[in-house]
C-alpha cells in the first residue's frame, strides 16, 4: 500500500466518520437525442437492481441503494419511474424527449473496505454516498459554447456556416436585407428572431448539431422575452447609439449572463464526474458533414468544463474539478460486438481535443462504446455466400429485422479526414442504420434492463468512490 | 549485347495487384513472436543432454528387458510350470506399469490443459478477443463439468455470459463466478498445511522430523491444490509440480520476501525471543504458505486478475490463529 493510498484511505475514513456523506455530482452531457434520458434511467435501474452489473466491482459491498428526494428544492424530480415504464412496458418505446431540467439523487450504503475502512466501519457503520444526476434538454448544452464568445464573433461564425444551408435560405434573405445601423424597431427584431428560430427548427430536423442558442428551440417560460428576441446580423460599417445591431448585441450578452451562465453555474460548474454521450453512429449515418459538425460542436461545448484531478485538500476547500470523464458512443447495440473497438476508436478520435486537454490536466478519461438499453441480439446473416455479423431487433413499426449496418473502418482517419475536408458522402463505403425500438423483455428478480457496458461505465464513473 | 545493356538501363515499371500498407509486417512479426513464446513455453534441455538421457534410458530398459527375458527363459528351461507362473506375473507387472504410466500421462495432460487454458486466457485478454475468451469459458466449463457443487456457479455464468461483450470482462466474470469458490478451498488447504508444518516444527522434538513433515505436507498440499483447480496430479506429477513451484519461487522469491513475507519473518523473529521453536514454527509455516500461494498461481486455470492474490501474511495469520494466538469465539 503506497502512501497516497494510505492518505486516500485515511481521508475516506474521516469523510465517513466525521463529515456529512460525500456527494458525487455526475454530469451527463450530450446533445439532444444522444440518449441522456435513457442512459440515466437505465443506469439508475441497474444500480437499484444490480444483477446485470458484473463489471461493477463494488457490487458485493453495496448493501442498499435508495432513490432519495433530491436536494435542490426548486427542480422537478427526474421522472425515473415513468421513463422506465415506457422502456420496459408491454409496448416498449423510447421516453419522450426532455423539455426541462430535472434532478435525481441516488444514495448508496456501502460496507467499508481496506485496512482503515474496515476499522472505521466498526465505529460508524457502513458509509453513505450520494450520487446526484441532472437531466436537461440537450439543446441547452450547446449554449455553453457561447460563454466565451462575443456577439460579433458568434454572428459572423453562424452566418458564414449557415449561408449555404438550404434550411437557412429564408433567414439569410431577411438578414441580408436588414441594415444593422438603423434604429431598433421591436417588430423587426421579433421577425428576425422568429425567422431564425424557424431556421433552427429546420436545421435540427435536418440533423445539424450546431443549433445555438438552444433556448430558441425550447424556450420554456422565456418565450417572447427580449433575451430570446435576437438573431445574428453582420456588423454594419457604423454603429450609432441605439441601432439595431447594438441592441441585438445587448440582448445576446443578456442571454449569456442571465440564461446560460446560471444554467452552467447551477448544473455543471460543480460536477465531479462527467459522461459525454455522443451519437457517433447517427452522425456517420448522416454523412461526413454531420460528423464534422458534431466534432466541432462537442469540442466547443467541452471547452467550458474544467477537468483535472482534485485532491483531498481541494475537496475539503469545496473546489470542484471534473476528475473523470467518460466519452461514450451510444447505441452500440446497433453494431455487432466485433465492430465495437472501431466505434470506440472513432469516438476517441472525434473527441480527441477534449480528451487530450483532460488527460493533460490530470483527469482520467476513457472512451467506450455502450448501449444504455440493449434492444438487439447478435446474429449472423448470409449474403451471397458471405456470412455477415448482424444484429436483430424490433423496429418502431413492430417488424423484426436483422441489420448489418456496414463495416466501420478500423482506422478513424477514414471517417474523420473526409469529414474535415467537407466531403459530401463517404467514399467507397456504405453505412446505413435503422433505429431499433426497445425489445419486449422479461426480467428476473434482481435484474435491471439489459445494456451493453453500462456496468463498465458505472465502474469508471463512481466505482472508485464506492 | 547492346540489347541487354538497354534493358539494364531502361526504367522499369511493373504493375502489381493489390495495395501495400507501410508500417505493417504481419507475417514476419507474428512468426517471430510465436517462436519466442514457444521457446519460452518449452524450455528443453540441450541436445547433448537429451542424447545422453536417451542413451541411458535405452540402456537401462535393454538391461531390464534382457534380464527379465533370461529369467523367464531360464525358468522355462528348468521347469515349464514355474516358467509359466513367472511369465504371467511378468505380464501382470507390465500391465500395472502400463496403467501407472497412463495415469501419470493423463495427469500431465490435465495439468498441461490448465496451463494452456491460462495461456489462452492471457492472450484473449491482451488482444481483447471476445471469441477467444468465449473459447476459454467453454474449456473451463468442460473442465468443471463433472463437479456437482459447481453446477450453480456454471448456471449463473451461462446466464450472464451473453451480456458481457468485452474479453477481459468476460474472463473476470468467469474468475469471480467459477474460480473464486475454488480459491477458498485451495486457501483452506494451504492454511491446513501451514498449520501442520508450524505445529510439528514447534512441538515435536525430533531432529529431521520437521524436515520430513514439511516435505510430506508440502507435497500433499500441492497435490490437493492441483486437484481443486482441476488438475489430477499423480505421484510423479506432484514432484514435477513441486519443481515448478520452487522454480517460480526462485524467480520471484527475492521480491516476495521484501514485500510480503517480511512481516511473518519479523513476527517469527520476535516470537523466537520467547521460544526458539515457536519462532521457527512461524517461519516454516510462512514458507509453506508461500509455497502454497505459488502452487495456486501455477495450478489456477485463470491468472489472478479480478481477485487479489492471497497474501502470505494474511494466510499465515489465519492459519496460525488459534494455534499460537487467540481466536475469537466461534
Amino acid at each position: 500500500m503506497g502512501v497516497s493510498d494510505l492518505v486516500e484511505d485515511v481521508w475516506r475514513g474521516i469523510e465517513a466518520a466525521a463529515l456529512p456523506a460525500p456527494v458525487i455530482r455526475l454530469g451527463v452531457t450530450g446533445l439532444s437525442r444522444a440518449g441522456k434520458t435513457v442512459f440515466i434511467t437505465n443506469l439508475v435501474a441497474n444500480l437499484l437492481a444490480r444483477g446485470r452489473m458484473p463489471q461493477l466491482t463494488a457490487q458485493g459491498r453495496i448493501e442498499a441503494v435508495y432513490l432519495q428526494p433530491q436536494p435542490d428544492m426548486t427542480l422537478p424530480r427526474f421522472a425515473f419511474e415513468d421513463h422506465l415504464a415506457a422502456m420496459t412496458g408491454d409496448d416498449p418505446r423510447w421516453p419522450q424527449s426532455t423539455r426541462a431540467v430535472s434532478e435525481l439523487r441516488l444514495s448508496f450504503r456501502v460496507r467499508g473496505r481496506g485496512f482503515l475502512g474496515g476499522f472505521l466501519a466498526g465505529l460508524s457503520g457502513p458509509r453513505l454516498l450520494h450520487v446526484d444526476i441532472v437531466d436537461y434538454p440537450g439543446e441547452w448544452l450547446l449554449d455553453l459554447a457561447l460563454l466565451d464568445k462575443g456577439y460579433e464573433d458568434w454572428a459572423e461564425g453562424v452566418l458564414s456556416r449557415i449561408a449555404k444551408r438550404p434550411e437557412a435560405r429564408d433567414f439569410m434573405a431577411l438578414a441580408r436585407a436588414e441594415d444593422g445601423a438603423l434604429r431598433l424597431e421591436e417588430p423587426k427584431a421579433a421577425a428576425l428572431a422568429a425567422s431564425f428560430t424557424g431556421y433552427l427548427d429546420a436545421a435540427r430536423a435536418g440533423g445539424w448539431a450546431d443549433c445555438t442558442p438552444g433556448r430558441f428551440l425550447l424556450p420554456g417560460d422565456l418565450a417572447g422575452s427580449p433575451v430570446l428576441t435576437f438573431a445574428p446580423l453582420p456588423k454594419p460599417a457604423s454603429t450609432p447609439r441605439g441601432c439595431l445591431w447594438l441592441e441585438l448585441q445587448t440582448r445576446f450578452n443578456a442571454y449569456k449572463a442571465q440564461v446560460v451562465r446560471p444554467f452552467f453555474r447551477d448544473h455543471f460548474a460543480k460536477i465531479d464526474r462527467q459522461v459525454v454521450l455522443v451519437d457517433v453512429l447517427g452522425a456517420i449515418h448522416q454523412g461526413p458533414r454531420a460528423v464534422e459538425d458534431l466534432r466541432r460542436v462537442m469540442a466547443e461545448v467541452l471547452s467550458a468544463f474544467r477537468p483535472g484531478r482534485s485532491g483531498w485538500l481541494d475537496r475539503l476547500m469545496g473546489g470542484h474539478k471534473v476528475g473523470r470523464i467518460l466519452f461514450a458512443a451510444t447505441k452500440a447495440d446497433h453494431l455487432h460486438h466485433r465492430q465495437h473497438p472501431a466505434l470506440t476508436a472513432i469516438t476517441e478520435a472525434l473527441l480527441r481535443d477534449a480528451k487530450a486537454r483532460a488527460d493533460f490536466a490530470g483527469a482520467q478519461t476513457m472512451a467506450l462504446a455502450l448501449a444504455s438499453l440493449r434492444c438487439t441480439v447478435e446474429t449472423e446473416v448470409s449474403r451471397g455466400g458471405e456470412t455477415l455479423d448482424a444484429v436483430r431487433g424490433r423496429l418502431a413499426d413492430g417488424r423484426q429485422v436483422a441489420m448489418y449496418a456496414g463495416e466501420l473502418p478500423g482506422d478513424p482517419a477514414r471517417i474523420l479526414a473526409p469529414a474535415r475536408e467537407g466531403a459530401e458522402r463517404w467514399l467507397g463505403a456504405d453505412f446505413a442504420l435503422m433505429a431499433f425500438a426497445p425489445a419486449r423483455m422479461t426480467r428476473k428478480p434482481g435484474e435491471g434492463p439489459p445494456h451493453i457496458r453500462l456496468d463498465r461505465a458505472a465502474e469508471f464513473l463512481i466505482g472508485d468512490r464506492l | 549485347m547492346t540489347e541487354f545493356d538497354d534493358k539494364l538501363k531502361a526504367p522499369l515499371l511493373v504493375e502489381m495487384d493489390g495495395e501495400v500498407e507501410p508500417g505493417t509486417f504481419e507475417d514476419v512479426a507474428t512468426g517471430r513472436a510465436m517462436a519466442g513464446v514457444r521457446r519460452l513455453a518449452a524450455r528443453r534441455a540441450s541436445a547433448f543432454g537429451r542424447f545422453a538421457a536417451w542413451v541411458f534410458g535405452s540402456l537401462v530398459s535393454l538391461v531390464i528387458t534382457v534380464a527379465a527375458w533370461n529369467f523367464v527363459a531360464g525358468l522355462f528351461a528348468a521347469n515349464p510350470w514355474l516358467g509359466g507362473v513367472a511369465s504371467i506375473l511378468l505380464a501382470l507387472a507390465a500391465g500395472i506399469v502400463l496403467v501407472l504410466v497412463v495415469g501419470e500421462l493423463t495427469a500431465f495432460a490435465r495439468l498441461a490443459r490448465l496451463d494452456s487454458i491460462r495461456v489462452q486466457a492471457v492472450h484473449a485478454a491482451d488482444l481483447g478477443d471476445l471469441a477467444a475468451a468465449r473459447a476459454v469459458l467453454v474449456r473451463l466449463e468442460a473442465l468443471y463439468l463433472k463437479r456437482e457443487p459447481m453446477a450453480w456457479a456454471r448456471a449463473r455464468l451461462a446466464e450472464r455470459q451473453g451480456e458481457v461483450l468485452d474479453a477481459d470482462a468476460l474472463l473476470r466474470l468467469a474468475e469471480v463466478e467459477l474460480i473464486l469458490p475454488l480459491d477458498d478451498l485451495a486457501r483452506a488447504e494451504v492454511e491446513a498445511a501451514a498449520r501442520q508444518v508450524a505445529t510439528v516444527t514447534a512441538l515435536i522434538p525430533l531432529a529431521l522430523a520437521d524436515v520430513a513433515t514439511a516435505l510430506v505436507a508440502n507435497l500433499r498440499m500441492i497435490r490437493r491444490v492441483a486437484q481443486i483447480y482441476g488438475g489430477r496430479a499423480g505421484s510423479l506429477g506432484s514432484w514435477r509440480l513441486l519443481r515448478r513451484v520452487f522454480l517460480s519461487l526462485v524467480a520471484t522469491g527475492a521480491v516476495a520476501l521484501t514485500d510480503d513475507l517480511l512481516g511473518s519473518f519479523a513476527g517469527g523473529g520476535i516470537l523466537s525471543r520467547l521460544s526458539r521453536r515457536f519462532g521457527e514454527g512461524v517461519v516454516n509455516g510462512a514458507l509453506t504458505a508461500r509455497v502454497g500461494v505459488a502452487a495456486m498461481e501455477i495450478c489456477r486455470p485463470l491468472p489472478f486478475v479480478a481477485v487479489a492474490k492471497p497474501g502470505v501474511s494474511a494466510t499465515v495469520s489465519r492459519a496460525l490463529a488459534g494455534l499460537f494466538g487467540t481466536r475469537d469465539a466461534g
